[in-house]
Formats: structure tokens, C-alpha cells, sequence
């Protein structure tokens, strides 16, 4: 029944002329009904934050809660991005250092360079000359004194290749088809390091998500139980309006908002927390990174991150609260 | 307005609280509902509101069958009843004048309109100077007026209340009854539960008597005998 025909079963029953002017008003059509929608919303969202306020410690003590649920899987989340700018370093770096034969001079080396390049598979071949693998050499050892006394330089040439495929099974066939080529001693690649490290990074996001997914359920707990103290405090409102023709979405709004304030409260109180943290960890980390002879730059959140972090944590609320909700709604009869 | 088809209501399949109810109520009729504790008053209004559905038979209100009313439409539905408790189910935690507007507030009126029309419904029980009272400050008379402020501020065909003044003295509660008698002479239909048979007797309306779940005697204008 909607409430145009309301309208007209109560017409005949009242005759002043106020309640006409009434029921004109009553029966206005959908502009009026998304307006009389929006102001209910504006109202809750106001009234929820309000009741919020008014009970400060307990509201943050949730929110709080909610903050140290989240800070969790996006600390590992962080720490995982950081590893992928790693990771993406390492795929760049996989390379094969094809050895040739000491017996070969640069001409030849530069014909071999040549004929790799053009082979299926390669991305690119850089000549290292004998001198060049000298020199390369003492300037990362810094042995200059201990080298610059031998006669002969003992290093053969070189080639970098580049492959156009970096997945370690395909690097591993393209250095048994180059060790065929002719002037060729030895190809060399060490990919055990990198599946080893390829698999952990896998691991890494796994457990991440795994640690994503448990502490968002435990968000969503935390707001459900909170919210379900405010449904149980507001028992009786709740009958009062179901008995005077409150919708049910009317009934859930107030207390969608509060789940979606204490998500959202819980997520700035985790993004604050996760920025304070990284600066109090960026010196000793980047002090660290220094004696390795790294630069290493701490990883933040970014925008992008920060709107995913504030997004999912206040749908999460409003989510949980949701659930709170609907759940206790069905035991709450009206007397 | 109502009408009962042979109404029959079973809690959980032994106690029988109401057995072949049959009755109608016109438009603008001013009805009482009569009876000792526990002989299915209160039932057979949660059953008008619908707040329970009927065992057996079928209840009709304003010529709908409720009990196919789809659980979407009940909340449109209730809002055309308006309803006084014993304990006048005021929310304590706003003032008068918000507990007034609660039922204009669920429907979405306009501020201004809802605002105008609690000061209506206010000064028609008389406490236009108390809007911006607490119920607490209030006395039980004076809430109990305010509950049937909120009960009518929305102009409800249809207006149910159970027992409003059963913790009321004598004098409040003549003063509650000649208010709903108000409401039912600008059309309003007005279905009273009481067990108060001497205030009853004295305001010469139909009374419907029931007794263990059955209604026994539907008496219209019995003061027209005396």
C-alpha cells in the first residue's frame, strides 16, 4: 500500500481544510520523497557522529581496535611493495654472461656479440671486453694494487645478454642453445637464488592477503559487537518506531552510519599510525640500506593507497554494521 | 473500517488467545474492547496492527486483507494507525516536541510542515507549552497525552489504544476518554481496550465484551436501553 492511497482512505475522515493542505503535501511524488531520503541520511550521519562524540573514550577504544586490525596486513602489504621494486630490479638483472674462448680477439668477440643479438629470444648483447672485465673488476673489488701486478690479464671476454623472456625455465633454455654457438666456452646464470626468491615473494602476497582477509574479518566483528551494544541500548526507540510504521532501512540507518564512522575513524587512526611508524623506522632502515651501499627509500602508502586504506576500512564498518543489524533486528519484536 | 472473519489466534499451538472472533467496525464508529486481563484484548489489536497474523480467518482493514500484506508494505501500513499504550512508549532521551514529530519524521514530511503539525496535534491535547519539555518532567496524565499527540499528529484513519488509562485516576482518565471522543467527532475511527467497565458504561459507546478468547457480546448504544 503505498502512501498515496493512505492518503485517500483518510481523506473522507478528516475535513479541515489543514489536514487537506496535508495531505497535498503527503502526496508529492518522487522529488520530494528523495529529498525527505536525503535529509533522513544527513540527519543519521550528524546524529551517529554526534553519539560518537558524546562517548568519546569508548568510541575510540573501538576505533582503535579497528586501527591495530588494519595496521597489520598493510604494514606487510608495504613491506611486500617494497620487495616488488626488488623483484622488478632482479627481473631486469637476469642476465647470461656468456664466457668465449681466451683464444678469441676483440674482432671475433665483436662477430660472436653480433651473432647473439640476433638469435630468437634476445633482447640485447653487450661486448665486455678483456680490458672492460678488468677494469670492471677492480673498481668493484677495489684491488687495484693486488691486479694491477699481474702480467697478463687472466679475464676473458665477455657478452651480456639480455633476454626478451626473464621467467627463469625460459632463461634456462636460451643459455643451453647459446652454449652451442661458436667461440662460446661457458654460459653462466645463477637462477636458483631467483626462483628461490621469485617463491617467496609469492608466499609473501599470500600471506598478506591471508592477514588481509582474517584482520578484515576481525573488523568487521569489532564494529558488529559495538554496534551490537547500541541496537541492544536502543531497544526500546526501535520498537517505538517499528510500531509507528518505521521502515526497516530507516531503522538500520543510524547504526549503518556509526559502523561506517568507526571504520572510517579506525582507518585515519591506522593510516596515522602506519605514517608515524615509517618515520620512526626510516633512519635506523635507511642507515642500514647505507652499509650495504644500497639506497633504500622507505615505502608510504601514497594517495592511492591512503583512499584504499580509508575506503575499505569505512565500508568495512558499514559492512559490519550491517550485519550487527539485520541480525538483531529479527529478535527485536515490538511488545 | 475493521472487519473479523472467524479470527482465530494460537500461541505456539496450545494456549488459545483468540477463537472465531466476528465483527465490524463502520468508518468513524468509536468502539470499546472490553474484557478481564488476558481475555485477548491486546491480541486482537497486535493482530490489527498486525504485529501478529492470525491463526485462522482473515482480518480486514480499510477493505484490505493485512495478513497478505507483504512485509515491504507493513511499515506503509502502520502508518495509517495510530496507536496509545498503557505506558505511553515515549522515548525519553528527546523532548516533546520530537517524540511528537517521531511519526512525521519516519514518513519524511517536510520540516516545517511536521513542525506545524505537532504544534497542531500539541495544542488539541493541550500541551502546546510543554514542546520542548522531557517526558520525564512530565506527569503520567501529561504523557499519556503526549502519546496520543503522537498517535494522532500524522491524521490516522484509524486510531487503536490499549489500556490509556489504566494507570491513570479517574479524573485524568475521563479527561483522556472525552479527547479520543474529540478525535472519533472529526471522523477518526477509535478502538479503546479498557477494563475500566464504569468509565466505559458512562460514555455510551459500542462495546465489544470478550471473555477467554471469544467475544461474547457486542453491544451497540446499550445506553440507549436505560
Amino acid at each position: 500500500m503505498t502512501s498515496g492511497t493512505s492518503r485517500q482512505t483518510q481523506k473522507p475522515a478528516s475535513r479541515d481544510t489543514a489536514s487537506r493542505r496535508g495531505a497535498r503535501s503527503q502526496r508529492t511524488g518522487l522529488n520530494s520523497r528523495v529529498r525527505a531520503w536525503s535529509r533522513h541520511h544527513r540527519a543519521m550521519a550528524r546524529d551517529s557522529a554526534y553519539r560518537l562524540v558524546r562517548r568519546p573514550v569508548a568510541s575510540l577504544l573501538t576505533m582503535v581496535a579497528i586501527a591495530i586490525a588494519l595496521i597489520l596486513p598493510c604494514a606487510l602489504w608495504l613491506v611486500m611493495d617494497s620487495a616488488k621494486v626488488l623483484d622488478t630490479e632482479l627481473d631486469e638483472s637476469a642476465t647470461l654472461t656468456v664466457y668465449l674462448s681466451a683464444s678469441i680477439d676483440e674482432a671475433q668477440a665483436m662477430e660472436v656479440a653480433d651473432t647473439l643479438r640476433n638469435r630468437p629470444g634476445v633482447a640485447g648483447a653487450r661486448l665486455v671486453t678483456a680490458a672492460e672485465g678488468m677494469a670492471e673488476f677492480q673498481q668493484a673489488l677495489g684491488l687495484d694494487d693486488a691486479l694491477s701486478e699481474l702480467d697478463e690479464n687472466p679475464l676473458p671476454a665477455s657478452i651480456i645478454v639480455s633476454p626478451i623472456d626473464v621467467t627463469p625455465q625460459a632463461v634456462r633454455d636460451l643459455s643451453e642453445r647459446l652454449e652451442d654457438v661458436g667461440g662460446v666456452d661457458e654460459v653462466r646464470l645463477d637462477l636458483a637464488w631467483l626462483e628461490r626468491l621469485n617463491r617467496l615473494a609469492e608466499l609473501g602476497q599470500r600471506l598478506t592477503l591471508a592477514l588481509a582477509l582474517l584482520f578484515g574479518l576481525g573488523v568487521l566483528l569489532i564494529v558488529g559487537n559495538t554496534i551490537r551494544l547500541a541496537v541492544e541500548s536502543r531497544r526500546q526507540e526501535i520498537e517505538v518506531v517499528t510500531l509507528i510504521g518505521a521502515t526497516h532501512a530507516f531503522v538500520r540507518r543510524p547504526f549503518l552510519y556509526s559502523g561506517a564512522w568507526y571504520g572510517l575513524g579506525g582507518g585515519l587512526l591506522a593510516w596515522a599510525m602506519l605514517a608515524l611508524g615509517g618515520q620512526w623506522l626510516a633512519a635506523p632502515v635507511q642507515a642500514l640500506a647505507q652499509s650495504y651501499g644500497a639506497s633504500f627509500v622507505m615505502p608510504t602508502l601514497g594517495v592511492e593507497g591512503s583512499a584504499t586504506l580509508l575506503i575499505s576500512s569505512t565500508l568495512l564498518g558499514w559492512l559490519g554494521s550491517w550485519m550487527a543489524v539485520s541480525r538483531h533486528l529479527k529478535d527485536i519484536r515490538p511488545r | 473500517m475493521i472487519a473479523f472473519e472467524h479470527v482465530g489466534k494460537r500461541y505456539g499451538g496450545r494456549f488459545e488467545a483468540l477463537a472465531d472472533i466476528n465483527f465490524s467496525v463502520q468508518r468513524g464508529e468509536m468502539v470499546f474492547l472490553t474484557g478481564h486481563s488476558g481475555a485477548g484484548k491486546s491480541s486482537l489489536l497486535r493482530l490489527i496492527m498486525r504485529l501478529e497474523r492470525p491463526s485462522r480467518g482473515r482480518i480486514l482493514v480499510a477493505g484490505y486483507d493485512i495478513d497478505r500484506l507483504h512485509a515491504s508494505q507493513i511499515p506503509f501500513y502502520r502508518r495509517q494507525i495510530g496507536v496509545v499504550f498503557q505506558d505511553h512508549q515515549l522515548l525519553f532521551d528527546r523532548d516533546v516536541f520530537a517524540n511528537v514529530a517521531l511519526p512525521l519524521e519516519i514518513q519524511g514530511l517536510e520540516p516545517h510542515e511536521a513542525a506545524r503539525r505537532v504544534r497542531a496535534a500539541l495544542d488539541k491535547v493541550g500541551l502546546l507549552h510543554r514542546e520542548k519539555a522531557l517526558p520525564i518532567e512530565l506527569s503520567g496524565g501529561e504523557q499519556q497525552r503526549i502519546g496520543i499527540a503522537r498517535a494522532v499528529v500524522n491524521k490516522p484513519a484509524l486510531l487503536l489504544a490499549d489500556e490509556p488509562t489504566g494507570n491513570l485516576d479517574p479524573q485524568l482518565s475521563a479527561d483522556i476518554m472525552r479527547l479520543f471522543e474529540d478525535f472519533n467527532r472529526i471522523g477518526t475511527t477509535v478502538m479503546i481496550a479498557s477494563h475500566d467497565l464504569a468509565l466505559i458504561a458512562r460514555l455510551r459507546h459500542r462495546v465489544l465484551r470478550l471473555r477467554e478468547g471469544r467475544l461474547i457480546a457486542d453491544e451497540h448504544a446499550a445506553w440507549e436501553a436505560v
